[in-house]
C-alpha cells in the first residue's frame, strides 16, 4: 500500500483542491471584506477621468446665411517635463515662434535640483493653428534627423486644441452681435446685443462627466449636443451701407455720434441698426477703450434723447385717430400758446399765420402741436403715448435697452406745460428703437410690430422660424394712411432734401434742444429724421439721430439728407422698383 | 451477470483503469473549460478592440467637428463683406444705383427667398445600437441566446 502511486495521486489532487478552495475563499474574503468598498470606489476612480465638455457655442447668421459669429479653433501649448530630450531646443522655439521668453521657459522646464519641474508647464494659450502647424512640422523634422540625446528635439512639447469665439466680420454689426469673453475659459458668457441676450441658446449645455477609461464602456461615451444656432433678420449688405452712411454723416456734420436703424414695418424685422463708434469684436477687450460707458455700445436701444420735432408724428397720429383734427382743420399760429402758465413759441420764434394740420407738420410748427394736444387733453394724449408703448421698452431682442420714465398726470414731476412740450418730442426722452416701433405703426396701416433681430433657430438639426405677433394697433388703418399722405405731401410741398428720386417717401424731421442742469440753455442739437417708403406699400422705416451736430444744427438740413442717401441705397439692395416702375411691372 | 462480474473483476486486478477514467473525465473538463475561455478571449479581445476604435472615432469626431466650424469660419472670413467688396472692387464692379438699375418681371420666380439654414420638419432618426449585442452581451446572454434562436428557427420550420 506504501507504494500505491494512485494513493499519492489523490493526495496531490486533493492538495491542489484544497489549494483552489483556498484562493477562492481569499476572493470571496476580499470581495466581501470591510475595505472592499473603498478599494472598489478606488478602482473606479481610477478607471474613469473627469471631462468638461463644453458644446461648441451655436453661430450666428445673418438672414441670408452669413455667419456673423463663428468659433475657431485655437491651442494651449505645453511642456510635459518627463519626455523632454532638449530643453534648450523648446526654448528656443517658444521664444522665436510663441513669442515668450526663453530663459523663463527654459528654467521652468528644467527646474532646480531643490525645486523640480512639474510634470507640465504651460506655455501659451490661444495659439493660432497655423504656428501649431509650423512647430508640428518642426517637431516631425528633428525626430526624423535627430536620434541621439543630445540633437534637437521638440520631444515633450505638446499642445491641445479648443475652440474660441469669432467674428469674421469683425466690427461690422458689432452693436447687434455683443461678444462673447472667449478669454475667461470657465466663466465666458455673452455681454450686449445677440451674444448676452441669447446666451442660453447660444451656449448649450456645458457638463462635467465621467469618461470611461474601459474599452468596454465605449458605448457610455458622452455627447454633448452643441448651443442653437441663430439666423438674424439683419441684412449684411444693408447693415455695411447703413454704417458707411453713418460713418460719413459723422464727418460730414462733425456730431458726437450717428445712429440709424433700418426696419421692415409690416414685419417688425431690424435689417440693420448702425451706431458710432464700433469695434473689433475678436478684440473684446478693448471695449473700455472704444466706449465711454456701456449706454454708447449700442446707442440705438441704451441712450434716451429728447426726440423733438420727429414725435409731432406721434402727436398728430393720437389726434386723427381720436377724431380731434383731420387734415384740414384750420389754426391761426400767432406764434406762441401759453399753456399751464409757460409760453411755447415756434422753432423760428415767428408766427405762421393760418394753417391746416399738413402746413402745421410741413412747417413743424411747435404753436399748433402744442394746441393740437390741448384739443385732445391729457388723459387721451398720453393713452394714446401708451398705445404707442412711449414710457414702455420695446422689448426688442438685444441686451442692454433703457428706459427713461416717462412723467404722467399725477405723478410729481408732471406739469400741465408738459403736455405742450410733450407734444413736439421735448421734455420726455426715448430711445430711438421706442421711435421706430411706435411711428412704424403709421407706415403698417395702424398695426405696431415688436422691432426684433431674430427671425430662427437651428436646433438640434431643425430650423424654428420666429413669428412675432402684432404688438397693437395704436391707431386706425385710416388714420395711418391719412398721415401717411399728409407727411408725404409735407416733404414733396417744401422740396425736402429727404426725398427720393422716383419713389414716394413720407417722413418728419425733428431738432430738439439739449436740456442741461440749467435748462434748455445749450445752442447743441439732436438732429433726428423718421422715414418710410414706398408710400404705396412701405416695405422700410429708417430711422435717424445725430448728436450734436456741427455743420448745422436743424434736422431738416443734416438729418433729412442722410435719409435720402440711405433710402437710395437701399432700394437698389432690397430690390424695390421704383413707384412708376411698379405701375409698369403691374401693368406686365 | 457475468459481464458486469467481469468487469468488477477487471477493475479490481487494475484499477488504474478507474483513474484513467477519473482522468479522461478531468480532461475533458479542462478541455471544455479551455476552450469555453477561449471563444470568451476572443469575444473580449474583439469588443476590447471596438472599444478603443469607439474611443478613437470619438475623438476623431471631435477634431472634425473643431474642424468644421474651423473652416466654416475661415470661408466666412474669406467672403466677408468687407473681403468681397475690395475684391469687387479691384475686379473694376462698382455699386448698382437707382439709376442705372431695371427691373424686370420674371415669369415664376418670386424674388430672393429668407434663408433655411436647416429643415424645419424633424429628419426621422432611426434608433439604432451603434455597437453590435455580441460586443457587450456575456457569454452566458450569448449562449442563451443561441439556444432562443435555435429553438425558435425549429419550431418556426415545423409550422
Amino acid at each position: 500500500m506504501k507504494n500505491d502511486p494512485f494513493r499519492r495521486g489523490n493526495v496531490i489532487m486533493i492538495g491542489f483542491m484544497v489549494l483552489a478552495l483556498a484562493i477562492v475563499g481569499r476572493m470571496i474574503a476580499i470581495q466581501t471584506s470591510v475595505s472592499a468598498q473603498a478599494i472598489d470606489e478606488i478602482g473606479k476612480q481610477n478607471s474613469y477621468v473627469y471631462k468638461k465638455i463644453q458644446p461648441e457655442r451655436g453661430n450666428i447668421y445673418d438672414r441670408w446665411g452669413h455667419l456673423l459669429a463663428g468659433n475657431t479653433e485655437v491651442y494651449e501649448v505645453n511642456v510635459d517635463t518627463r519626455y523632454v530630450r532638449n530643453a534648450d531646443t523648446i526654448a528656443s522655439t517658444a521664444a522665436s515662434m510663441l513669442d515668450l521668453d526663453y530663459d523663463k521657459v527654459y528654467f521652468n522646464i528644467t527646474g532646480t535640483e531643490e525645486n523640480p519641474p512639474a510634470n507640465t508647464v504651460f506655455l501659451k494659450s490661444y495659439v493660432s493653428a497655423d504656428t501649431i502647424n509650423q512647430i508640428a512640422e518642426r517637431k516631425a523634422k528633428y525626430a526624423e534627423n535627430y536620434k541621439d540625446s543630445s540633437s534637437p528635439s521638440l520631444q515633450g512639447l505638446v499642445w491641445k486644441p479648443y475652440l474660441i469665439r469669432s467674428y469674421p466680420e469683425k466690427s461690422l454689426a458689432s452693436n447687434i452681435l455683443g461678444f462673447y469673453k472667449f478669454r475667461d475659459l470657465d466663466k465666458g458668457a455673452g455681454f450686449f446685443g445677440v451674444e448676452e441676450k441669447y446666451n442660453d441658446l447660444l451656449s448649450g449645455t456645458e457638463m462635467t462627466v465621467l469618461v470611461p477609461r474601459d474599452p468596454y464602456e465605449a458605448e457610455k461615451l458622452p455627447d454633448a449636443a452643441p448651443g442653437a444656432s441663430l439666423v438674424l433678420t439683419i441684412d449684411r449688405e444693408i447693415q455695411a451701407m447703413a454704417e458707411k452712411e453713418a460713418d460719413k454723416a459723422m464727418a460730414d456734420t462733425g456730431a458726437k455720434s450717428a445712429t440709424i436703424i433700418i426696419a421692415d414695418p409690416e414685419t417688425g424685422e431690424l435689417l440693420a441698426i448702425a451706431n458710432t463708434p464700433r469695434m473689433d469684436l475678436n478684440q473684446y477687450w478693448n471695449a473700455d477703450q472704444v466706449y465711454q460707458s456701456a449706454l454708447d455700445f449700442d446707442r440705438a436701444i441704451s441712450t434716451t434723447y429728447e426726440p423733438g420735432s420727429v414725435f409731432k408724428v406721434i402727436t398728430m397720429a393720437s389726434a386723427l385717430d381720436a377724431g380731434v383734427v383731420t387734415p384740414t382743420t384750420s389754426f391761426l399760429d400767432t406764434g406762441v400758446i401759453n399753456v399751464g402758465g409757460v409760453n411755447f413759441n415756434n422753432w423760428d420764434g415767428g408766427a405762421w399765420g393760418p394753417q391746416d394740420m399738413t402746413g402745421c407738420m410741413r412747417h413743424s410748427l411747435n404753436v399748433c402741436l402744442s394746441w393740437v394736444a390741448v384739443q385732445l387733453g391729457p388723459s387721451k394724449f398720453y393713452e394714446y403715448l401708451d398705445r404707442f408703448g412711449i414710457g414702455h421698452r420695446t422689448n426688442v431682442d438685444l441686451s442692454g435697452e433703457s428706459l427713461y420714465p416717462l412723467a404722467l398726470p399725477g405723478d410729481d414731476n408732471w406739469y400741465l406745460p408738459n403736455l405742450a412740450a410733450n407734444s413736439f418730442g421735448q421734455a420726455l426722452a426715448v430711445t430711438p428703437m421706442q421711435m421706430i416701433m411706435a411711428i412704424s405703426a403709421v407706415a403698417n396701416d395702424g398695426k405696431m410690430m415688436p422691432p426684433h433681430v431674430l427671425k430662427a433657430v437651428i436646433d438640434d438639426g431643425r430650423q424654428y422660424n420666429n413669428n412675432p405677433q402684432m404688438v397693437g394697433m395704436p391707431i386706425s388703418e385710416k388714420t395711418a394712411d391719412t398721415l401717411t399722405l399728409m407727411l408725404e405731401d409735407s416733404l414733396v410741398q417744401e422740396s425736402s432734401s429727404a426725398l427720393v428720386e422716383g419713389y414716394r417717401v413720407a417722413g418728419k424731421t425733428g431738432t430738439a434742444e439739449i436740456p442741461t442742469e440749467y435748462g434748455y440753455t445749450s445752442s447743441s442739437t439732436n438732429a433726428s429724421f423718421v422715414g418710410w417708403g414706398p408710400v404705396s406699400d412701405p416695405k422700410f422705416i429708417i430711422y435717424i439721430w445725430l448728436e450734436e451736430p456741427q455743420s448745422d444744427i436743424w434736422g431738416s438740413v443734416v438729418a433729412a439728407p442722410v435719409f435720402s442717401e440711405v433710402a437710395s441705397k437701399l432700394v437698389v439692395l432690397m430690390n424695390l422698383p421704383p413707384d412708376a416702375g411698379q405701375q409698369e411691372l403691374a401693368g406686365q | 451477470m457475468e459481464i458486469a462480474n467481469r468487469t468488477i473483476q477487471a477493475y479490481r486486478q487494475a484499477p488504474w483503469r478507474q483513474q484513467l477514467q477519473w482522468g479522461g473525465m478531468f480532461l475533458l473538463v479542462l478541455v471544455a473549460g479551455l476552450l469555453i475561455a477561449g471563444v470568451y478571449l476572443n469575444i473580449s479581445a474583439q469588443a476590447a478592440t471596438a472599444g478603443l476604435e469607439t474611443q478613437d472615432l470619438s475623438e476623431k469626431k471631435e477634431e472634425t467637428l473643431r474642424a468644421i466650424a474651423n473652416n466654416r469660419t475661415k470661408l466666412a472670413q474669406l467672403t466677408s463683406q468687407a473681403e468681397m467688396e475690395k475684391r469687387a472692387a479691384e475686379l473694376g464692379f462698382v455699386d448698382a444705383t437707382r439709376e442705372d438699375t431695371a427691373y424686370l418681371v420674371v415669369e415664376g420666380y418670386g424674388g430672393r427667398q429668407p434663408i433655411v439654414l436647416a429643415p424645419t420638419q424633424r429628419q426621422i432618426t432611426i434608433e439604432h445600437t451603434l455597437i453590435k449585442p455580441v460586443y457587450t452581451q456575456s457569454l452566458w446572454e450569448w449562449m442563451f441566446q443561441g439556444v432562443l434562436s435555435f429553438s425558435e428557427t425549429n419550431t418556426a420550420g415545423g409550422q
